[in-house]
C-alpha cells in the first residue's frame, strides 16, 4: 500500500509538472502524501515483519478476475499467450485461465542437456511414452500445473516479512549460492522444491474445503513467473504463470532477463504488488542479497508492453482472449474439472477456515501468540494439537513433552533475530513439528506470520533427521534396513517396463542410496544409531562433497553431479518420484488412473496404529531438523523452517535444548560424542548444527549453542 | 630520519603482502646518496686535460671555478689557501691514492654499489637485497564455514581466532645507472627487482586457507613475483639548478599522497614527471594499468591477463609554499574499472570479483578524487594532513541494482610536536559511510590501493589486521593495512566498494628515542562506524552502534648499528572491542580474549 500510495503520488506530481500549475499543486500534492500517509499508517504497522496477529484480508472473486485480466492483457501485448493461476495464501486455486493459443503441454528441463530418465528432467517424455505403448496412459505435465506451482510458491514463501518469487526459490535450491559460483556451497534450501508434494499427509486436497495448506502438483517451483499478493502488506495470494511450456529454473543470476512469463505476472500483481521493502532484493544471506524478479514495472524502464491499471474487466475476456480451466484436484467442482468453476474468493488467513488460526486453547502460547493448524473437517479444532508418540515403548514422548518442546521452541523464535524479514531485527517466524519414532506427528505449532512452505517443510525436517538416525535397536529398524523395504506399486503398475522390488518407478533401486553411505562413511553407516541433524543430511544430500567445491565427487544421498540438477536431486526425489508420476498420471487421465495416496514414499509403516509412513511427506536436506533423544534412546523429531536455516537450527536445537532442561526427564539433544559432526568422510567434517550469529536481536551473545 | 621512517612503514607494508616496491623506492634514494657522496664536483672535458697529480702542487692554481651558477654560495677566492681542488677524472684518482674497491662492504668503495662506473665513466651498477622475516601471532575473528568444521561441536558461527603467521620476503633489486654528476639526475635508469615470498598460515579452522574445507587450516605458499622493473629516461633538464622532465615506462613504486590513503603500490604504468623552479614545485602525470596480483604474496604476477582497471594521476607539489618547511600538494585521480564481464576467483578459490555481496552482478565504475595533502611543519608543529572527494558512477549498485552516483569523503591529520627526544602526536582520520543502502548515491569512501602511514600504522590493530565480515558477505569488514572498513573482497583483486559503513579513528601517541638505536612507539585509537546502515543490511540485523573500539598498541624498533642493515621490531596490539563489534563478532567463551596482534619483524639490507 506505501508504495501505491508513493506511485500514485509520482504520478500525481509528474501530472502536476505537465501542467505547470505549480504552487496549487504542491500544495494539492503535500495534502495528497499526508492523507496517503495516515490513511497508510495503521496498514503499515500492521503489515510489518513483526506482526503477531492478522488482518481479515482476502482476494475477492474479483479481484481474481481482475489479477489475471491485468496478466492477459500483458500476454497479449507481449504476444505470449498464457495460462495464468492464482492462489490464495494457503495454497487454494482461486481461478486458472488458459488464453487462446497458450502452450497445455509442459516441458521439465534444466536445460543441462541430461538424459531422460533423471528424476523429472523431461519426466514427460517418459510419461508421455506411456500412451504410445499402453494405448490410453499418458501422465505428461500440462502448463495449468506449472501456473498453479508457481503461484503456490509465491504464496508459500511470502510473508508480511518478506515477498519472495519462484525467482527467489530458484536461487536458492541449486548446487551453488549463489547459481554458479565456483566453490560456493549448495543454495540455503536445497530440496525444497520436493515440499508440498501431492502424496504430502500433511498438505490437504481441494475436495477436502478450503483448509490449507494445500498441496501442489509439482512441488514448489523454481521457474520465474510465480509473485506473491499483497493487501495491507499481509500476503493474500500469489499469480502464477506460464508461457512458454517450459518447466525450468535460472541458472544465470548475474544477468537481467527479460522473462515474459515474469512480466505478464508483474502485470498481474498491479494493485497487490508486494511492499517494496520486503522484498527479497532487500533481504540478505550471508551477504547477498536474493533475487524477486529480474525487471519490474517500477525500474526507471518499464518493461511492461501493457498499461495494467487499463485492464478490462475479467468478464470481457472470459471465453473471448481464453478460458477458465478444470484442475482435477486443485481447481474442479467436487474433483471434477468439467466444466470449470467460476472463479473464488480466497480465505483469509488467520481465520479457521484457512487452516491456519491461533491455539485454540492457548496451550502453546506461553511464550507469544501461537498459531496451529486447523482440522479440514471441524476448523475449530488444532488439527496436530500435542499427543504423546506412538514409539518407541516405554520411552515415547507424552502429550506434555510435546507440548513443551513446541512451546520452547517457539519461545527461541520470538526472542530470536528473523535473517528473512524486514524491518530489521524482527522476530523469527517459523513452523515447528514434532513427530515420534514412527513418523507420526505429534504437533505442529507456528508463529503467526510463518511462511506457509514450512509448515510442510518442518514436518518433512523433524521425520528425515528421525529417520536417518534411526538405529537397529529401534522398532522397525534402522535407516538402512528401512530403505531395503521401499516397495514401491507404482514401478510395478503403470510404468514400462515394471520394475522389480525395491526400484522406483525410474528404475533406481533404493537400497543403493543406504550401500554407498556406508561406502562412503563407514561399513555401518544408518546402522549405528549417530544422530543425524537434516543440515548434516544435507552435506551428504549435494552434488559434490564437501558441498559446493565443484569437481569432488556426489555425497552418497545425491546423484553424481553428470545427471544431478534440481530435478534430479538423488535420494529425495527417488523416494517420492513414484508418487508424483502416478499424480500426474491422475491427473492427465482422471478416473482411468488412481490417484497417489496421501502418504509419500512406499517406505513401510512402522507405527503400531495408523497408517503414517515413514517420510509420509517426503524426505528434506536442509538445516532445521533434529533427532529426540531420551537418556541417548531416540524417541522422534522435530523441525523447524520458515526463517533463515542457521535460525530454524537454532530454534530446533535450541528449543528441544531448553524444553529438556524443563522438563527434567531426559528428553534432549543427541550425546555429543553420536552427533554426526563426529563423523569426517573424505576428510571433511559434517555439520550437526549451526546457529546464528547475532541470534538475539539485543545483548552480545553470539554463541548460544555452544556446549550444548 | 623521515626516510627512516617511511623506509620502515613500507618495509613493514611488504610483509604484510603489499607492495615491495615502496622500500626499493626508499633504496634508491640511498643508492643516490651513496652515489652522490661517492663523487666530487666533475669539471669540463678540456680541464681534465690538465689532470692533477697527487702530491703535487697544482699546476695552475689560478685557475677560475666555473660560474655559471648565479644562485650558487660563491667559491672560495681562489687566492685562499685550500685544502682541496677540483679534480677532472675522481675514479683515476681514487686508484691511484690506493682506495681499494670492495666487492662486499657496502660502505666502502663499492662498485656492485654504484660507487664507481663498471663501464665507461658514467654507468653505474647498484645490487642490492633486502631479507624481510615476519612472524606475527594474532587473533583475528575467524568463522565456521557452511560446510564442515575442523572439530566436532562447532555449533555456531565463530571457531577459535588464534592464528600464526609467518612470512619471508626476499627482494633482490639491479639498477643500471646511467650518470654523470653529484647535482644532476642520472639520465638513464634500468630497474629489476624481483621478489621471492614464503608464506604459511595456519589457522584453527577449514575453509579458511582455501575454500575447499579438506585442504586443512594450514596454508604453505610461495611466489616468484615482480616489485620492480622499468626504465627511467631523463628526458631533459631544463633550467641550470637540473630541473628536468623525466619519463618512467614499467613496474614502478608510486603512491598518490604523502601517506598512501588512497593508491600506494608499486604499479605496471606509465609516469611523467619533473620539477620546476629549483624544485619548488614537482609534478607527476602518470597512468597506471593495473597488474593482478598473487593472493597470497600479495605480489605482482605479470604471467596473469592483466586487470581491466586504469588509474590516471596528474598532481603537482609546491615546496615550501605558506611557509618554510610545508608542501602542500593538490591531484586528481580517476579511476577507470571495468572488471564487469567475469568472475575471478583468487588462488584459494574464494570469489574476488565481483564481491559476494548484495546482487554479486559483476559492475564497473568510473571514480575521480579530487585530494589536497600536504606535509611539513609550521614551526614546531608537524602536520600531515589530506582530503579526498570521490566522484563518479557506479554501474551497478549492487545493493539497488541500479546506476548510482558516488559521493564520499575522507580526510585525515596528524600533528605532532618534538620534545627532545619525544614526539606526540594525534591522528584523526574520517572516511564517510553510506547513509542508506537503497538510494541512488553511495557514500562510503574507498580507495584504489590504501597503506596508511598513519596512526601508528601496521602498529595498530585495527590498520595492521583483516577482519573479515563474518556473515555479511565473502568480504572483509576491513583489509589488511587498512584504515577504512570498506567491505571489499581483498586489497589484492577487490574493487573499490562505496557501499561501506566508513571510519572516524581519534587518536594519539608519543615515539620515544630512548636510545640511538632504540625508539619507541605508542598508540591509543578510538574506532567507529561513520554509518551502520550498510552491515545492518548486510547482516540483516539492526542496531548496530557505531563503536569499534579502542586500539592501543606499541612497538620497539632496534636499529644495532644505527642504520637501515639491520632493523628488528617489536609490536604488540590489542583492540578492546566497542558495542558495534560486539554486535558482529563474538567476544565470549573461547574467544573472550581481546584481539590481539603480536608481530616479529626482522629486515637485513645489503
Amino acid at each position: 500500500m506505501g508504495d501505491q500510495g508513493g506511485m500514485a503520488a509520482q504520478m500525481q506530481r509528474k501530472a502536476i509538472a505537465e501542467r505547470g500549475a505549480l504552487p496549487r499543486a504542491v500544495g494539492r500534492l503535500l495534502r495528497a502524501c499526508a492523507a496517503a500517509f495516515l490513511a497508510m499508517a495503521p496498514a503499515l504497522a500492521m503489515a510489518q515483519g513483526n506482526v503477531t496477529s492478522v488482518q481479515t484480508v482476502f482476494l475477492t472473486a474479483a479481484d481474481v478476475g481482475q489479477i489475471i485480466s491485468q496478466a492477459v492483457q500483458e500476454a497479449q501485448a507481449r504476444n505470449r499467450p498464457a495460462t495464468i493461476a492464482v492462489t490464495d495464501r494457503v495454497g487454494n486455486v482461486l481461478g486458472v485461465f488458459r488464453m487462446n493459443g497458450a502452450p497445455v503441454e509442459l516441458r521439465v528441463t534444466t536445460n543441462r542437456n541430461i538424459p531422460v530418465g533423471n528424476g523429472l528432467e523431461q519426466v514427460e517424455q517418459v510419461l508421455a511414452a506411456l500412451s504410445t505403448t499402453l494405448g490410453t496412459v499418458n501422465g505428461a505435465p500440462t502448463t495449468d500445473l506449472s501456473a498453479i506451482a508457481k503461484a503456490i510458491t509465491g504464496a508459500y514463501l511470502s510473508s508480511s516479512g518478506n515477498a519472495f518469487t519462484t525467482r527467489t526459490a530458484s536461487q536458492i535450491v541449486q548446487e551453488n549460492f549463489n547459481p554458479l559460483e565456483f566453490r560456493a556451497p549448495g543454495g540455503p534450501l536445497f530440496g525444497v522444491q520436493f515440499s508440498q508434494l501431492p502424496c504430502s499427509d500433511l498438505n490437504l486436497r481441494e475436495p477436502q474445503g478450503s483448509v490449507g495448506p494445500k498441496r501442489s502438483p509439482l512441488g514448489l517451483s523454481a521457474d520465474p513467473g510465480g509473485i506473491p499478493l499483497y493487501k495491507n502488506g499481509f500476503v493474500v495470494g500469489a499469480i502464477g504463470v506460464e508461457s512458454d511450456g517450459i518447466y525450468t529454473i535460472d541458472r544465470i543470476v548475474t544477468d537481467i532477463d527479460t522473462s515474459d512469463d515474469e512480466l505478464i505476472a508483474t502485470a498481474g500483481t498491479f494493485g497487490f504488488e508486494a511492499p517494496i521493502d520486503i522484498r527479497a532484493n532487500r533481504i540478505t544471506v550471508g551477504g547477498k542479497t536474493l533475487r524477486f524478479v529480474d525487471r519490474d514495472r517500477l525500474d526507471r524502464n518499464n518493461p511492461l508492453y501493457s498499461n495494467p491499471a487499463a485492464a478490462p474487466a475479467f468478464a470481457a475476456i472470459d471465453t473471448v482472449l481464453g478460458n477458465r480451466v478444470g484442475v482435477r484436484n486443485y481447481f474442479s467442482n467436487a474433483g471434477n474439472p468439467n466444466p470449470p468453476p467460476a472463479l473464488r474468493g480466497g480465505t483469509a488467513y488467520g481465520d479457521p477456515a484457512s487452516g491456519y488460526a491461533p491455539d485454540p486453547t492457548g496451550n502453546l502460547s506461553a511464550f507469544g501468540p501461537a498459531f496451529v493448524l486447523r482440522d479440514p473437517t471441524t476448523p475449530t479444532n488444532n488439527r496436530f494439537p500435542p499427543i504423546a508418540g506412538s514409539g518407541p515403548p516405554g520411552a515415547a514422548l507424552t502429550a506434555n513433552e510435546v507440548a513443551t518442546l513446541l512451546q520452547n521452541a517457539l519461545k527461541t523464535a520470538f526472542a530470536g533475530r528473523a535473517q528473512i524479514r524486514r524491518p530489521l531485527d524482527s522476530f523469527i517466524q517459523v513452523t515447528v513439528s514434532v513427530v515420534d519414532v514412527n513418523g507420526v506427528v505429534l504437533g505442529i505449532a507456528r508463529t503467526p506470520d510463518a511462511p506457509i512452505f514450512g509448515t510442510d517443510v518442518s514436518l518433512q525436517k523433524a521425520r528425515t533427521a528421525m529417520f536417518i538416525s534411526r538405529s537397529p535397536q529401534i522398532t522397525g529398524g534402522s535407516a538402512a534396513f528401512l530403505l531395503q523395504q521401499f516397495n514401491s506399486t507404482v514401478a510395478s503398475g503403470i510404468l514400462v517396463p515394471p520394475q522389480p522390488v525395491g526400484n522406483n518407478a525410474l528404475g533406481v533401486f533404493i537400497q543403493l542410496y543406504a550401500t554407498g553411505a556406508k561406502q562412503f562413511i563407514s561399513g555401518t553407516a544408518l546402522d549405528d544409531g549417530i544422530a543425524y541433524s537434516s543440515r548434516g543430511i544435507g552435506n551428504i544430500h549435494r552434488p559434490f562433497y564437501p558441498d559446493g567445491i565443484d569437481g569432488t565427487p556426489n555425497g552418497p544421498f545425491s546423484t553424481p553431479y553428470a545427471t544431478w540438477s534440481p530435478f534430479n536431486v538423488g535420494l529425495q526425489l527417488d523416494l517420492v518420484i513414484d508418487n508424483i508420476a502416478q499424480h500426474l498420471v491422475f491427473l492427465r487421465t482422471g478416473a482411468a488412473a488412481a490417484e497417489t495416496a496421501a502418504q509419500c514414499s512406499f517406505l513401510p509403516v512402522t507405527a503400531p496404529v495408523g497408517t503414517t509412513k515413514q517420510l509420509a511427506n517426503g524426505l528434506q536436506p536442509f538445516a532445521g531438523g533434529f533427532p529426540i533423544y531420551r537418556n541417548g534412546v531416540l524417541v522422534g523429531g522435530i523441525g523447524v523452517s520458515g526463517d533463515g536455516i542457521d535460525q530454524d537450527d537454532s530454534i530446533g536445537f535450541l528449543g528441544l535444548h531448553l524444553a529438556g532442561q524443563a522438563l527434567g526427564t531426559g528428553v534432549q539433544n543427541a550425546p555429543a560424542g553420536i552427533r554426526d559432526d563426529v563423523l569426517a568422510p573424505l576428510g571433511a567434517r559434517l555439520r550437526y548444527v549451526s546457529c546464528p550469529f547475532q541470534p538475539r536481536a539485543g545483548g552480545n551473545d553470539q554463541n548460544i549453542c555452544r556446549g550444548k | 630520519m623521515k626516510t627512516r621512517a617511511s623506509l620502515l612503514t613500507l618495509l613493514y607494508a611488504t610483509t604484510a603482502l603489499l607492495s615491495l616496491g615502496a622500500p626499493a623506492w626508499a633504496g634508491k634514494e640511498q643508492i643516490n646518496q651513496a652515489a652522490n657522496d661517492g663523487e666530487e664536483a666533475l669539471l669540463s672535458d678540456s680541464e681534465a686535460q690538465r689532470r692533477a697529480v697527487p702530491g703535487r702542487a697544482p699546476r695552475d692554481a689560478q685557475q677560475p671555478t666555473p660560474t655559471d651558477n648565479p644562485g650558487a654560495v660563491p667559491p672560495a677566492p681562489p687566492n685562499l689557501p685550500r685544502e682541496f681542488i677540483p679534480v677532472p677524472d675522481r675514479w683515476r684518482l681514487s686508484d691511484a691514492i690506493g682506495v681499494v674497491t670492495e666487492t662486499i662492504d657496502p660502505y666502502k668503495q663499492n662498485v656492485l654499489k654504484g660507487d664507481r662506473p663498471v663501464w665507461g665513466r658514467d654507468w653505474f651498477v647498484n645490487l642490492s637485497a633486502i631479507s624481510d622475516t615476519v612472524f606475527e601471532q594474532r587473533r583475528v575473528p575467524t568463522p565456521v564455514v557452511f560446510q564442515s568444521s575442523n572439530q566436532a561441536g562447532a555449533n555456531d558461527q565463530f571457531s577459535r581466532y588464534g592464528q600464526n603467521f609467518i612470512a619471508q620476503n626476499v627482494i633482490g633489486s639491479f639498477s643500471l645507472i646511467k650518470g654523470n654528476t653529484a647535482f644532476k639526475p642520472p639520465d638513464f635508469e634500468l630497474r629489476l627487482s624481483p621478489v621471492f615470498t614464503y608464506t604459511r598460515l595456519d589457522v584453527q579452522e577449514v575453509g579458511i586457507t582455501d575454500a575447499d574445507p579438506t585442504k586443512g587450516t594450514v596454508r604453505n605458499d610461495t611466489h616468484f613475483g615482480v616489485a620492480e622493473a622499468f626504465v627511467d629516461y631523463h628526458i631533459h633538464n631544463v633550467s641550470e639548478r637540473y630541473d628536468f622532465d623525466s619519463i618512467r615506462l614499467g613496474i614502478q613504486p608510486f603512491s598518490t599522497d604523502f601517506r598512501g590513503f588512497l593508491f600506494q603500490d608499486s604499479q605496471l604504468g606509465a609516469r611523467l614527471f619533473g620539477n620546476r623552479f629549483n624544485n619548488k614545485l614537482q609534478y607527476n602525470i602518470a597512468w597506471f594499468r593495473r597488474l593482478e596480483k598473487d593472493t597470497n604474496s600479495g605480489q605482482n604476477d605479470i604471467f596473469r591477463r592483466m586487470r581491466d582497471d586504469d588509474i590516471f594521476i596528474a598532481n603537482l607539489y609546491f615546496q615550501d609554499a605558506f611557509t618554510l618547511g610545508y608542501t602542500p600538494q593538490f591531484t586528481v585521480v580517476h579511476n577507470r574499472n571495468r572488471e564487469n564481464s567475469r568472475f575471478y576467483y583468487d588462488d584459494n578459490d574464494f570469489l574476488q570479483r565481483p564481491a559476494s555481496l548484495g546482487d554479486e552482478r559483476q559492475r564497473r565504475y568510473n571514480v575521480t578524487y579530487v585530494g589536497f595533502n600536504g606535509d611539513g611543519h609550521f614551526g614546531r608543529v608537524n602536520l600531515t594532513h589530506s582530503v579526498y572527494g570521490a566522484f563518479g558512477t557506479d554501474k551497478n549498485n549492487q545493493f539497488t541494482g541500479r546506476e548510482a552516483d558516488i559521493r564520499a569523503y575522507f580526510a585525515a591529520a596528524e600533528p605532532s610536536v618534538d620534545f627532545d627526544w619525544i614526539r606526540v602526536r594525534g591522528s584523526f582520520v574520517y572516511a564517510s559511510g553510506d547513509k542508506d543502502p537503497f538510494d541512488d548515491t553511495e557514500g562510503g569512501w574507498s580507495g584504489i590501493f590504501e597503506n596508511p602511514q598513519i596512526a601508528g600504522s601496521d602498529t595498530s590493530y585495527w590498520i595492521r589486521q583483516g577482519i573479515p565480515f563474518i556473515g555479511g558477505g565473502g568480504v572483509g569488514l576491513k583489509q589488511r593495512n587498512s584504515v577504512t572498513a570498506d567491505l571489499r573482497t581483498s586489497k589484492e583483486h577487490g574493487q573499490s566498494n562505496f557501499n561501506n559503513p566508513g571510519i572516524l579513528l581519534l587518536g594519539g601517541g608519543a615515539d620515544f628515542d630512548v636510545l640511538p638505536e632504540l625508539r619507541l612507539t605508542t598508540n591509543i585509537n578510538h574506532l567507529s562506524f561513520a554509518d551502520t546502515s550498510n552491515i545492518e543490511f548486510l547482516r540483516n540485523q539492526g542496531s548496530i552502534s557505531t563503536s569499534i573500539g579502542w586500539d592501543v598498541s606499541a612497538a620497539a624498533t632496534y636499529r644495532p648499528l644505527n642504520n637501515q642493515n639491520i632493523v628488528f621490531r617489536l609490536s604488540g596490539a590489542v583492540l578492546f572491542p566497542g558495542e558495534g563489534l560486539k554486535r558482529i563478532y563474538s567476544f565470549e567463551d573461547d574467544n573472550q580474549d581481546p584481539l590481539y596482534s603480536i608481530l616479529a619483524n626482522l629486515i637485513l639490507t645489503y
